[in-house]
């Protein structure tokens, strides 16, 4: 069977420099991936790419097949095709990743009308309003009326990012690619919003593609890992293999790292 | 605001109401006179505005409220019929620029490098372009100065400042992640545009038309005085001003009138295009 995504020797350069080279990995339906490195190491551009949403100074090379479809040098309207149906991503930035003028339950109704219509179905606005409650409500926020009236900036970063994770699910994409969502938020909220999205990404079968530098918080959701560092992918297995034995110098220094913060953290308790 | 309103979280009251400004409301009266004024004046006016109803330059009186012109003719009548010439020219003037010009600029946010700079280069010389001159070519390539070619003449020169102010407020909404998060989705172009980017940058552009507006009202007057404008016996505002010019001593209502006339309608767009921006702005109504 082929894998949902498979990306084959992805090269990202701008001008002469070179921001990921060589990257390659795949992804079956339902699996979970992490894909873990440092600020600056590529993560957040490699999303783009598989979205096919790369700002036009970087240039990609190499492959991206997505649901069967390539995407490096497909036409926009193609690749407009997928986004929703095959990919949805969440991403790092709550606040600035919603539209600041318009009420929350219209920005959850916009991805969830173009699904009911690719299903086929064109339900009245009353229908669509219900799901759109529907979805706030099974992303655990609390009044979903009252949020669904409201504006961003009316609703905490936490709450936003629930949004943001509820518009992405409304596409119900076959992949769902996670960029740092809990990043902006407090360790609390963090917890809260990975277990979240653990349990509706079980729930509904999707694959997950999990970015972060933060090697517990991936351990979490993900079943195998590929450690990024300066665009290049270091090493590559399932989890707990990667946690108990890493081979590759820079996964040590991220694994020790994590060690000795939750000491610390042991300790002071 | 009452105690209890204040400890109701904001959240709740301006989901509810979006706030009229004391702003917005006097707008909304001073526009609201005029524009009751111009449709009376469709159907009634105090005298005929062509006929001869009194002396030459008669001050203000209970007969006639703002005296007489230098032909004898009611003078508030013209003021009244010059209410009318005020809205068509502004409102003409300003869909003819929003029309073309929000077009030009949102093409021009989305094309590509090259394209974008011959855009951009091409409006800074209209913009440069004098308005009079092109008022003039309009003229000649139509059959003559009429109100139709001074709103046309002053709406493509309008077009040029909205599509640079286009541009660049599209370009900067293009820039956010929500653009980028709701392409992830699948929102197409033209749907990032319709639902993104016009709701957007329409807070700052409506103020801008509304200043527009009032330009366009003043710029007529001008045009009206060289010829380019409306035609007697529907003199507009600025007309009745310039011809008040040599008799202002004398006669002081045919400067002031029409001078009244002229600044309530603009402050009161002004002051409408004010509150309607912070109707339409949800983070301003809550900052109040
Ligand atoms: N539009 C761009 N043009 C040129 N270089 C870029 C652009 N966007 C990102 N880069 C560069 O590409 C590299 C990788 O960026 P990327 O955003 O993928 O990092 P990241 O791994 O997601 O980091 P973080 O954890 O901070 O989000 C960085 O060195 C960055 O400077
Ligand atoms: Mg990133």
């Amino acid at each position: 069977m082929t894998p949902l995504l498979s990306v084959d020797g992805l090269t990202l350069k701008t001008g002469d420099k070179t921001l990921v080279s060589d990257l390659s990995f795949s992804l079956g339906a339902g699996e979970r991936m992490g894909l873990i490195g440092e600020s600056g190491s590529g993560k957040s551009l490699t999303a783009m790419a598989v979205t096919g949403l790369l700002p036009k100074s970087i240039v990609p090379a190499g492959s991206i097949l997505l649901d069967g479809q390539q995407v490096v040098g497909t036409l926009e309207r193609t690749l407009n095709g997928l986004r929703g149906s095959s990919v949805a991503v969440v991403f790092q930035e709550p606040l600035t990743a919603l539209d600041p003028l318009m009420k929350i339950g219209t920005q959850v109704a916009g991805p969830l009308g173009r699904r009911l219509a690719r299903e086929g179905k064109s339900p009245p606005r009353r229908e669509v309003d219900r799901e759109v409650l529907q979805f706030l409500d099974h992303v655990a926020l609390p009044q979903p009326e009252r949020i669904a009236n409201s504006y961003p900036h009316e609703i905490s970063g936490g709450q936003r990012q629930r949004v943001a994770i509820a518009m992405a699910l409304a596409c119900k994409p076959k992949l769902l690619i996670a960029d740092e969502p809990t990043t902006a938020l407090d360790v609390t909220t963090q917890a809260e919003i990975l277990k979240l999205l653990d349990s509706l990404v079980r729930e509904l079968g999707m694959a997950l593609l999990f970015i972060s530098h933060d090697l517990p918080v991936v351990a979490t959701v993900v079943d195998r890992v590929t450690v990024l560092r300066n665009g290049r992918a270091v090493e590559e297995g399932p989890v707990k293999a990667v946690f108990d034995q890493p081979r590759h110098d820079y996964t040590k220094t991220l694994v020790e790292a994590a060690r000795s913060f939750d000491n610390a953290l042991e300790g002071t308790a | 605001m009452s105690a209890a309103d204040e400890l109701t979280p904001a959240v709740v009251t301006a989901a509810r109401k979006p706030r009229w400004s004391p702003t917005f409301t006097i707008g909304l009266i001073l526009v609201g006179i005029h524009v009751a004024i111009a449709l009376l004046t469709l159907f009634w006016t105090p005298y005929d505005p062509t006929s001869t109803t009194g002396g030459r330059l008669e001050p203000p009186s209970f007969i006639h409220w703002a005296g007489t012109d230098r032909l004898g003719r009611d003078f508030f009548t013209q003021i009244m019929i010059g209410s009318r010439i005020a809205l068509i020219v502004g409102a003409g003037a300003v869909a003819i620029g929003a029309a073309i010009g929000v077009t030009i600029g949102l093409l021009a946010a989305f094309a590509t490098r090259f394209l974008d700079d011959a855009l951009a280069a091409t409006l800074d010389i209209l913009i440069a372009f004098p308005t009079l001159l092109l008022a003039m070519l309009v003229v000649a390539a139509s059959e003559g100065a009429s109100l139709w070619s001074a709103i046309l003449a002053l709406g493509i020169a309008m077009s040029a400042i909205v599509a640079r102010l286009t541009r660049i407020l599209a370009k900067r909404v293009l820039q956010n992640d929500y653009i980028t998060a709701s392409r992830t989705s699948g929102t197409s172009w033209p749907g990032v545009v319709v639902r993104h980017v016009l709701p957007n940058i329409w807070p700052t552009l409506s103020v801008n038309f509304a200043l527009q507006f009032g330009i366009a009202v003043i710029a007529e007057s001008s045009l009206s005085y060289l010829g380019l404008g409306a035609p007697p016996p529907n003199a507009s505002w600025g007309r009745l001003l310039q011809e008040a010019q040599g008799t202002v001593y004398t006669a002081p209502i045919g400067a002031i009138a029409p001078g009244i006339a002229l600044v309530t309608l603009v402050i009161g767009i002004n002051l409408l295009a004010d509150g309607l921006r912070d109707i339409g702005d949800p983070t301003r109504r809550i900052s109040r």
